[in-house]
């Protein structure tokens, strides 16, 4: 069972930090809360909203129908009625408001929506308080709504502004008031919660790019260099404000090419660095891409997905760089395409993309997108334990720096293609990290067999990648009638989904992709030679996943769930498709 | 400062490479080269002590000509790429080479924040005022009106005053030498790889394929050393006018140079105090102090 809430209003009116603050009330009241942001490229007066789906389960999506509508400014009244289920309440503070299209009074009255009015600016008038602190004001009314107790919220409030007395008895005061005035506005009425469940309390509360950037830090990252896009941009700004604590260099580059060029030049010297940004900043650094493909630097290139092409929707979600991300760069090499799906995902992965990129010495794609980047997931601390640091034929030891000849830097007869790696500044044997086509030493060579050689080196560590990497996720009947696959951050939904009451007794397989480029197909091919269907759930138009798969296995899909309306998948529609996908 | 004409062999020869050059008989990239290896030598530096790093052009070439750990990268983006490597080890210096086609065409935003940012590097510029290795098409330096491979009417374009630009980015070392000048250019760039940020140094170098208007001849006639002449490097608007004023004469030495100004990382608030490199902090990197502020 869950509850959902929604809040609405302009950008800048404070909807975010409404949001974060009941979030986090709720997950320390024994609940496990999911959310998801919705906001236009501009920096105010655009239409937001931020919801919270919140469970005494777990929680990995959003509804499209919400109990609750709370809402800033009238536009949300008009276009976000219908978002209410039935029986929902909208609280709004527009005085004397009417409904001015009788199909929208007529829609309150059959739905037997509760609309209520919160005199936000008489109550802020008395307190002679700031119109910032109607979001205080909200919050306590909604927290009233909730059943939840005054004094967790002014806890919450002591942690933001306990350093700040005089505004913290305002708040203090914004609370009480939004509690008393509850019982006026909507005496009697109250949101069921259900049990709460206190492990979720110790539990995090982050955002998909807070768990990356934590991911990065855990890497043993050094390095940030970034441009700022959408949705890429939150990360550059965790690790940022992180940097006084961390010691990591950050640097706002001029451009994409030059957060591109630094990684790389960074990551050549031998310490790991890293770069993110969104599909259009990430063509521009193709052509740095394809150079390490060359000279076989170690290179780690997040890319937080929106739709395309051009500039499209900036602040929405898509999946419709895969195959961009699979095809990118010039020429043919080897490289490791990834996408994280979730906050534990984008923590995990993170040391697992650089030490991809530093064992196979290429570079390493980590696909996530405005989805992933931005929603709000309750997630179990973070274990320390688990990531190793591997870097591979990494020569650091003076005696075996001695032994090594300026030949073996790419000399093509290194086992699967991976020679050793020394950094400079190491006494040793010098080389060049050579763009050209080369021959051991880096030196120019545009010699026949010595090219034939050369690419095969590159080309071969793919296949040793390839059975190195972990096969996919799966959950789900041994045998399944139907298979489910899907990457990236539809994970959440999915799960949300198969466990609902109206799936999970369903003979429904699902397998969740998280390498990608080299494609490991073996648990694939057993799963989908039984399978009657093969269902690909994926935020693109074409379904670009299936064709990897059909490339891979010469196996098509029986049936495609596509989105690309710049929206994630949410939990009724997903189900409601699955539920017609497996009976067609 | 003098330069000892006889570097002792063992120090040149482990700098040497048995690739054989392939620049045209002339190119002042041999000039370039020749300063360049005496330079390291002169500082005392070992191959492995530095970082070389090419950008795409006749100058590329040098990558497998010249010992030392060096990258081979992309048209245009050399500078980045060295800064990069600069920021990851400060303690190894970095020294980038480009030409004028990529340095103020392609690559042209990378210089202009390069010099802001005053990253600990140098920058050589071989300035042979064309794209050589495409076969002699105009760059930005071009002087106008000449033919060039791909302009036979003559450059329709202003030539960028390269100087001019340079120093309203108020940079912290400007240098201009000759290929023909070994010596001088010596100096020059043991200076440029000691410096304390971003060091710009603008080598003039004759193209005898294709640059037919500033020769090696017209070089040798028009550069005269600036500091023979009583230059004062420390005087940043005397500096600017000697640089950019080459209508009768071309200045070359250390036109330029203000070691007060931070480099980029010595300005970085979370490496004050740092001792190591960032290339020595790679560890899995506990986390948890970080948590707290999310439950």
């Amino acid at each position: 069972m869950r509850l959902s809430l929604k809040i609405v209003g302009a950008q800048g009116q404070g909807v975010n930090s409404v949001g974060e603050m009941c979030a986090k009330g709720l997950k320390r009241s024994g609940y496990c809360v999911f959310g998801y942001r919705e906001y236009m490229s501009l920096i105010k007066g655009g239409h937001s909203s931020y919801q919270l789906d919140v469970s005494a389960q777990p929680v990995r999506s959003s509804t499209t129908q919400v109990d609750v509508v709370v809402t800033f400014n009238h536009h949300g009244i008009g276009k976000n009625l219908r978002d209410l289920r039935k029986g929902g309440i909208l609280l709004h503070q527009t005085p004397q408001w009417k409904f001015k299209r009788p199909e929208d009074q007529a829609y309150v009255t059959e739905q037997g929506i509760r609309v209520i009015e919160l005199p936000t600016e008489a109550i802020l008038q008395k307190l002679k308080a700031k119109p910032i602190l109607g979001n205080v004001l909200i919050t306590a009314v909604v927290w009233s709504l909730l059943g939840q107790k005054e004094e967790q919220l002014r806890e919450l409030v002591r942690e933001q502004f306990g350093h700040k007395k005089d505004l913290l008895e305002l708040n203090f005061a914004c609370i009480s008031e939004g509690f008393a005035v509850k019982e006026q506005i909507a005496s009697g009425l109250s949101l069921p919660l259900p049990q709460p469940d206190p492990t979720w309390k110790d539990h995090l509360l982050l955002t998909g790019s807070q768990a990356m950037g934590l991911g990065v830090i855990h890497a043993g990252c050094r390095l940030y260099a970034g441009y700022p896009m959408t949705p890429s941009s939150p990360l550059l700004t965790f690790i940022a404000n992180m940097q006084n604590e961390t010691g990591m260099v950050v640097k706002q580059a001029e451009d994409e090419i030059t957060a591109a060029q630094m990684t790389v030049g960074a990551m050549h010297m031998g310490t790991r660095a890293v770069t993110a940004t969104a599909g259009g900043g990430f063509d521009l650094m193709t052509e740095t891409l394809s150079l390490t493909g060359i000279t076989e630097t170690p290179a780690v290139f997040i890319v937080a997905q929106r739709p395309g092409p051009g500039t499209a929707l900036p602040t929405w979600t898509a999946q419709g760089d895969l195959l961009m991300a699979i095809g990118s760069g010039h020429g043919e090499f080897t490289r490791l395409v990834m996408a994280a799906s979730d906050a534990q995902d984008a923590f995990d992965l993170l040391p697992e993309a650089f030490n991809y990129a530093e064992e196979y010495q290429i570079p390493v794609i980590v696909l996530t997108d405005k989805q992933l980047a931005e929603a709000l997931f309750t997630q179990q601390p973070f274990d320390q334990a688990r990531a190793k640091l591997k870097r591979g034929r990494l020569v650091t030891e003076p005696a075996s720096l001695k032994k090594l000849r300026s030949s073996d830097r790419y000399d093509p007869a290194a086992p699967d293609g991976i020679s050793p790696r020394w950094l400079p500044g190491s006494e040793a044997a010098v080389y060049c990290a050579q763009g050209d086509e080369h021959s051991g030493d880096g030196s120019d060579s545009e010699d026949a067999e010595n090219a034939c050689l050369q690419v095969e080196k590159r080309m071969k560590k793919g296949v040793a990648l390839k059975a190195a990497l972990p096969e996919p996720l799966f959950t789900g009947p041994k045998e399944p009638e139907t298979l489910v696959v899907s990457w990236g951050s539809n994970r959440g939904v999915l799960q949300d989904v198969l466990e609902s009451d109206e799936l999970k007794g369903k003979n429904i397989g699902y397998l969740h992709f998280q390498y990608l480029w080299p494609l490991k197909t073996e648990l694939f091919e057993a799963l989908a030679a039984k399978a009657r269907k093969i269902v690909l759930v994926e935020c693109t138009y074409e379904g670009q996943f299936s064709s990897l798969l059909l490339r891979a296995t010469g196996r098509a899909v029986s049936r495609k769930i596509l989105k690309y309306d710049g929206r994630p998948f949410f939990y009724d529609e997903l189900k409601m498709a699955l539920l017609s996908a497996l009976s067609s | 400062m003098k330069i000892p004409l006889s570097l002792s062999s063992s120090a040149m020869q482990a700098f040497s490479s048995p690739n054989r050059c392939t620049w045209c008989d002339g190119c002042g990239d041999y000039g370039i080269w020749s300063a360049a290896k005496r330079a390291l030598v002169t500082l005392g530096l070992q191959p492995w002590q530095v970082l070389l790093c090419y950008d795409v052009g006749c100058h590329g070439n040098m990558s497998d000509k010249l010992g030392g750990y060096r990258f081979h990268g992309l048209h245009g983006r050399v500078i980045p790429l060295a800064a990069g490597a600069a920021l990851a080890n400060p303690k190894v210096p970095v020294i980038a080479f480009g030409g004028d086609g990529a340095s103020f065409s392609e690559g042209v935003g990378h210089l202009v924040h390069a010099v802001r940012s005053n990253y600990r590097m140098t920058f050589v510029l071989h300035n042979n005022a064309n794209y050589g290795l495409t076969t002699g098409q105009a760059s930005a330096l071009t002087w106008q009106g000449q033919t060039m491979n791909s302009s036979p009417n003559g450059i329709p374009e202003e030539t960028l005053n390269s100087m001019d630009f340079i120093f309203s980015l108020r940079p912290t070392f400007v240098a201009r030498g000759f290929s023909g000048n070994i010596p001088q250019l010596t100096e020059i760039l043991q200076a440029a790889i000691q410096h304390r940020g971003f060091a710009f140094v603008d080598i003039l170098q004759a193209c005898p394929t294709y640059n037919r208007f500033a020769t090696h001849e017209w070089l040798l006639a028009h550069c005269y050393d600036a500091h023979a002449e009583g230059h004062d490097p420390k005087d940043f608007e005397k500096a600017r006018k000697v640089a950019v004023d080459t209508r009768e004469r071309v200045a070359t030495g250390i036109l330029y140079q203000n070691e007060d100004i931070p480099a980029f990382h010595e300005r970085l608030k979370p490496r004050q105090g740092v001792k190591t490199t960032p290339v020595e902090e790679v560890k899995i990197m506990d986390v948890s102090q970080w948590l707290k502020e999310f439950v």
